[in-house]
């Protein structure tokens, strides 16, 4: 079982869009796949029509008090399933500082899902907190959209600064450049020189399109209502890219 | 999970979608018309595995499918245009190491076919998330069947779903589509089994007994005839000759029940037809042994054993011909009306010959202790020393008390009988493979002479010598084993056992 957290400190890059998607092409490519929407909004709850509820809130779902097995619901689509969010998701923090080793606290919930998942996918709220710390020790892959901005690099550079501080060694950070606007000058130049900057970015880059934004339209992953564009094929590619990461390491 | 329900033949498919659209909110996702063969071996080989061989052929797609016998479960499924003939010819991994170890040397045959409407269902809430999937094949011959697919955390639907069927009279499926699609041509599954099954009476008038149990073993010749003719498998043909061989014992070791004339002819007619069949059956089992023919050499020789395989393949598919064209002759297929005629002949009131009276349980009980006796007294003339040939005459009798025991195994108690034959079985086997590997041994020498003049590469001879002699050092360590093994064969548990179940209170003969 690998996990992936979509994740940036800066919120509306299109994390969710990139946990979604991806776990769909995940699903479709034949492996059992888990979202699970640690976001309050609920956004990729929403994306796959699901209620944003789970019974007992964050208090019995950080507790272990209730499997998480038990809250998973199935998509629409075969072999992809979501763990809801919850609108107490917003308490995390608190709740994760009153228990035991909060920031082992995750990867513990998740264990007993190994047997049933080859992939899980996490959709992580915005911010920096102790929850980020949780996921960081929980996942294997730190999957980072970045608009090419400035503001952007100044964020990841933080991120990256606040991994090596905590001394995470499993944990491996991959950025890309999410919603990639070709007409603005800025976002070409920041393309260019960033991953000079940071040679770890992915070659893939997901571009700024309406097809994208459509998704909460259509309230289904991109692939399930378009079959080709050039969003789904920028998604794709990333896709393939993650999983020829993986495989060199020996997924 | 997956919940399976037959609908009254009453109710129409569409009166059922239009009954769960009263209530559900319902999306059609496709309707197209479908064929689904169930494919097995001959002798049911899947089946008893557990496993049910589907293949569903429409417009779309066409897709095979094993599923659980009980629970209906998918184990493994793939699109495919066409089903191949032997496990070894599926591309998909998971299909080919689940069916090679049942089915092994037997060939994939369809069973039977039925042609369906194929409905596939969503049920969605009030988000328009599917909740449950629902998958409608809809027969002409047999009662519909509605599978729900339940969708995990959303286990209200499924309830619901399944009470409104139940409301709308729809039952809880019992037994599979196979089972009823054969229930329509008046079969079962597992209906040919290549192990006898004969239910005897103990007082059955021994004439009428034996006759009885030759015409189970026609039964088996006639059933195997056209695979054997085709050659569809190997099987077919070893499933015939056994047929025969069981036939050619029971008419030798029943003698004095049938009458002498009959007897005679008859006896000469299947020894006859024994011989046909062993050039075709020994090249089967070389050719079904290739592999551990390749893989007892050294791997460097392995390769060079491939211009044996082709000689065999062209030899087997001569040996193939002949035989199949002595199947359709007059030679073959009158002789055996006429013994079909005579078993179906009625009991003669007065018979003269001696046994013909009997109750058929004191014959099986005469019988069987005799032969026993009789392989005690041959193994024990046995010495390290004996020649092959006392050992093959040892298997020749073992095989006599083999086919007593199985043609009169309802005449005992199934406790004490089973164990017995088992005892005798772990017993032949030795000799068998004594047997087989002499005859192997034999065959590859004769054949080595065929290739010579065939321009076969020099490299063949070495890896068939060094094949040879592989055979040579296991017939070896076969022959030092039977001492130990006759041992256990004979040991005073087993002879007591053999004396309860069988001398009966009749004084020895």
């Amino acid at each position: 079982m690998k996990i992936i957290a979509a994740f940036n400190i800066k919120g509306g890059v299109g994390k969710t869009s990139t946990a979604v998607n991806l776990a769909f092409l995940a699903a479709q490519t034949g492996y059992r796949t888990l979202v699970w929407d640690l976001d309050p909004q609920g956004a990729s709850s929403f994306y796959f029509r699901i209620k944003p509820k789970v019974k007992g809130g964050s208090k019995e779902l950080i507790s272990g008090k209730c499997e998480l097995d038990g809250l998973i619901r199935g998509t629409d689509f075969e072999r992809l399933d979501l763990l809801p969010a919850d609108f107490s998701f917003r308490n995390l923090d608190l709740v994760l500082d009153s228990g035991k080793k909060p920031t082992h606290r995750l990867e513990k919930l998740l264990k007993p899902l190994g047997d049933d998942y080859d992939f899980i996918f996490l959709d992580c709220p915005p911010n920096i907190s102790l929850l980020s710390e949780a996921i960081f020790e929980a996942s294997d892959i730190l999957l980072s959209p970045v608009i090419p901005t400035t503001l952007s690099l100044r964020t990841l550079d933080q991120l990256k600064k606040f991994i090596s501080h905590k001394k995470i060694k499993k944990l491996q950070l991959m950025p890309f450049f999410s919603m990639v606007d070709r007409r603005k000058k800025l976002h070409l130049d920041i393309m260019k020189i960033l991953p000079e900057q940071h040679p770890d970015f992915l070659t893939a880059t997901i571009p700024y399109a309406s097809d994208i934004e459509r998704m909460g339209q259509e309230r289904m992953p991109l692939n399930a209502f378009i079959k080709n564009s050039r969003s789904t094929r920028a998604y794709l590619e990333l896709w393939q890219e993650l999983l020829e990461h993986l495989n060199s390491k020996s997924l | 999970m997956l919940y399976h329900f037959d609908a009254p033949g009453r109710l129409t498919t569409e009166n059922l979608i239009a009954e769960l659209s009263k209530k559900l909110n319902v999306q059609l996702v496709s309707q197209h018309y479908s064929l689904k063969t169930y494919f097995d071996s001959f002798d049911w080989r899947l089946y008893s595995g557990g496993i049910l061989c589907e293949f569903n052929q429409s417009k779309p797609v066409s897709r095979l499918i094993l599923k659980d016998c009980l629970s209906g479960q998918t184990l493994a499924s793939a699109d495919l245009d066409s089903i191949p003939a032997f496990a070894a010819g599926f591309s998909n991994a998971k299909i080919r190491k689940m069916l090679s170890p049942l089915l092994e040397m037997r060939a994939l045959l369809p069973i039977t076919t039925l042609d369906y409407t194929l409905y596939q269902l969503n049920i969605l809430n009030e988000d328009e998330k599917i909740v449950l999937k629902i998958i409608i094949e809809s027969y002409d011959l047999i009662n519909s069947r509605i599978s729900l697919e339940a969708i995990k955390g959303y286990d209200n639907a499924l309830a619901r779903v399944s009470k409104i069927l139940i409301e709308a009279g729809l039952k809880p499926s019992r037994s599979s589509v196979l089972v009823d699609a054969l229930k329509t041509q008046s079969r079962k599954p597992s209906d040919y089994s290549s192990k006898l099954t004969i239910e005897l009476a103990p007082d059955l008038r021994a004439d009428i007994a034996v006759k009885y149990i030759l015409s189970h073993l026609l039964k088996t010749i006639k059933i195997n005839e056209q695979g054997t003719i085709t050659n569809t498998d190997s099987e077919f043909l070893h499933d015939f000759r056994v047929a025969v061989r069981r036939t050619r014992s029971g008419l030798s070791q029943l003698k004095e029940v049938l009458p002498e004339a009959e007897n005679d002819r008859f006896s000469q007619y299947f020894a006859w037809l024994g011989q046909l069949t062993n050039q075709t059956r020994d090249l089967d089992v070389q050719l079904i042994n290739f592999e551990n023919y390749q893989n007892a050499l050294p791997v460097t020789l392995r390769k060079d054993l491939t211009p044996l395989y082709d000689f065999l393949s062209v030899k087997q598919k001569q040996a193939q011909k002949t035989l199949a064209a002595k199947l359709k002759s007059s030679e073959y297929v009158i002789p055996l009306r006429q013994w079909e005629d005579f078993l179906k002949t009625p009991a003669i009131k007065k018979p003269t010959e001696t046994e013909a009276l009997l109750p058929i349980k004191n014959l099986a009980d005469r019988r069987i202790w005799k032969v026993y006796k009789r392989i005690i007294k041959q193994g024990n003339r046995i010495t390290d020393q004996s020649p092959a040939e006392n050992l093959h005459e040892l298997r020749k009798t073992c095989k006599k008390l083999r086919y007593l025991m199985e043609f009169f195994q309802s005449l005992y108690p199934q406790k004490k009988i089973k164990p017995l034959i088992k005892v005798l079985k772990d017993f032949q086997e030795i000799l068998g493979d004594f047997q087989d590997l002499e005859v192997q041994e034999q065959s590859l020498k004769t054949y080595s002479a065929e290739m010579i003049e065939k321009q076969v590469p020099a490299n063949t001879f070495l890896a068939m010598g060094v094949l040879i002699q592989n055979l040579d050092k296991r017939r070896c360590d076969t022959r030092n084993a039977f001492a130990t093994k006759f041992e256990t064969f004979k040991q005073r548990e087993n002879q007591i056992s053999f004396q309860t179940l069988f001398k009966n209170n009749e004084p020895d003969t």
